[in-house]
């Protein structure tokens, strides 16, 4: 209990404290109090915003796509076929690698002339254009990547929910003359509704963390096309070497992920108090 | 059955389209350069172990042993600090519980940068960046969570009647833990063990920021590769081929608790 409060508790606590000083890795005695600066300087910091902007957009599309992929693969693993208990491990492939593995694979893969996508979109005559180069673009290869890594977990999630399902009431419907969407609309997603939430806070919690993808495929360009507020925190912190300013951004950030972490409480709650 | 050949075939291609990029990743790790290049890829070509020969001969096979070295350790000492205080967890019913339940939550939800900051800094005064050490305590703040939340898990599974059976004929409470609770959950033990060695074995962020070069492990190592005027694809897939494997060998091997390990916290043990 104590290594564990040693480890954890008190590094936040001086996170906090750094984050009321101009700290400065290149300048001795910049440890000191300068009270809400950091925080005022975000609130006008243009780039800070941007970020928050960036993350909102990775974050809702990471979060979307990964529940609409990992739901229908979920149901359609959701059988009770030898086969399909088969494969099922082996789509949870992209989610146990290494994320520098993942991040390297998709980098390759969006890049002209070494990738097999590239040439593949070429064949089909689709315009082949050099996504981590281009603005527009550059964001979607992200979202692409941390879509393929996430999808197994949601599908793990679903899936387990799926096969907790009452089968009685599934079976009763359909023997009522209820096509299988019907069933699927009025009463498996609702019988579902609290794993999706769960579903949704874990990877919407999860894709404010995304780093390594961030650092291997994009650098946060072109520009700052897709620096996240994670990434930006570290590039105020160990490329401009302002450890002070970069830990006001990251008390920020874990309010928000606290808040969010609260909601996770709400939803399973009781589950947490007592087994 | 038209039914069943349906979802068979979706499924089968689904898993060829979701695994591609791995498959990708590997057959590029033993062409040529020139192969790699080639554009449609030739079937068939001849293998070359070129790629890992290099990275044997050069020095990212110290970052590798600095991976395994960092990773072991960790396990260890998490498992030596976590699995008591998870027995602890299991058989006592005091109020704190539900703390640590959610101080769980927060270290697992933390971005990694929230650590690494206070660290870095107090790493600084102390002489410990780019060391292995460093390394090793940065691991605890989520392995030692994860292994209290994954065993007390398994000790709840245990049933109680044994122990209590061996207290009346005389038995401790240590007695009792390292006889009877630790063997019957044997397999929890190896699961806890694979799942905090691939969470130290995959850490990007730490390495990146605590270690320069004596330290540095092999995730950090690969992105060097590509820091050089050219890149050297060959090799660099060659090295994600080699951190990859450990990882899905594993993984094959716990796949029956997967799903305990990877969704930690989300869904109920």
């Amino acid at each position: 209990m104590a290594v564990l409060v040693l480890v954890t508790v008190l590094p936040l606590l001086y996170l906090v404290v750094t984050s009321f000083t101009p700290l400065d890795l290149t300048s001795v005695g910049s440890l000191r109090w300068a009270g809400l600066t950091n925080y005022r300087q975000l609130a006008g910091d243009g780039r800070f915003w941007n970020s928050v902007w960036v993350q909102a957009q990775l974050s809702f599309w990471t979060v979307s796509l990964q529940m609409l992929t990992g739901f229908a693969i979920a149901l359609l693993l959701n059988g009770r076929m030898r086969f399909l208990e088969l494969v099922r491990s082996m789509f949870l492939v992209p989610m146990v690698l290494p994320p520098v593995v993942v991040a390297l694979i998709w980098k390759i893969l969006f890049t002209p002339d070494v990738s097999i996508l590239d040439w593949m979109l070429g064949v089909l005559h689709l315009p082949q254009p050099a996504w981590l180069s281009d603005p527009g673009l550059a964001l979607w290869a992200v979202i692409v990547a941390d879509v393929w890594e996430w999808f197994p977990f949601v599908m793990l999630t679903l899936l387990a929910a799926l096969q907790m399902l009452p089968s009685e009431s599934l079976e009763a419907a359909r023997l009522d003359g209820a096509s299988r969407t019907q069933v699927l609309r009025y009463i498996t997603i609702p019988l579902l509704k609290p794993a999706i939430v769960v579903a949704v806070l874990f990877r919407l919690i999860d894709s404010v963390k995304a780093f390594p993808h961030i650092f291997i495929m994009t650098g946060g360009g072109p520009g700052t096309a897709t620096e996240v507020t994670n990434f930006y925190a570290y590039l105020q912190g160990f490329s401009y070497t302002y450890v002070g300013y970069s830990s006001a951004i990251i008390v920020v950030l874990l309010l928000a992920t606290l808040l969010m972490s609260l909601g996770v409480l709400a939803v399973t709650g009781h589950e947490f108090d007592v087994e | 059955m038209n039914r069943r050949a349906a979802i068979v075939a979706a499924t089968l291609l689904l898993l060829v389209v979701v695994l591609c990029p791995v498959l990708f990743i590997a057959q590029m790790s033993v062409r040529t350069g020139l192969e790699a290049f080639r554009m449609p890829p030739a079937l068939v070509f001849t293998p070359t172990l070129q790629h890992y020969v290099d990275l044997v001969e050069g020095k990212f096979i110290r970052s590798l042993m600095n991976s395994t070295v960092t990773a072991t350790s960790t396990t260890l000492l998490a498992l030596l600090l976590g699995v008591p205080a998870a027995y602890a967890f299991s058989r006592s019913r005091f109020r704190a519980q539900g703390v640590v339940s959610l101080w769980t939550l927060v270290t697992r939800m933390a971005p990694p940068i929230a650590f690494g900051i206070p660290f870095f800094l107090i790493y600084k005064e102390l002489g410990l960046i780019d060391t292995r050490t460093g390394l090793v305590v940065i691991y605890l703040t989520f392995n030692l969570s994860l292994v209290i939340w994954m065993m007390r898990a398994f000790f709840d599974g245990v049933p109680r009647s044994l122990e209590e059976a061996a207290y009346i004929d005389g038995a401790g409470v240590v007695t009792a833990f390292v006889r009877i609770a630790l063997p019957l959950s044997a397999p929890g033990l190896a699961t806890t063990a694979i799942f905090t060695f691939l969470l130290s074995w995959n850490d990007f962020f730490y390495s990146l920021l605590l270690t320069r070069s004596e330290a540095l492990t092999a995730p950090v190592a690969i992105v060097n590769f590509m820091n050089y005027e050219s890149w050297e694809w060959g090799k660099v897939a060659a090295a994600a081929t080699m951190i990859m494997l450990p990882v899905v060998a594993l993984s094959i091997a716990v796949r029956k608790y997967i799903v305990h390990g990877l969704t930690a916290g989300a869904v109920k043990g």
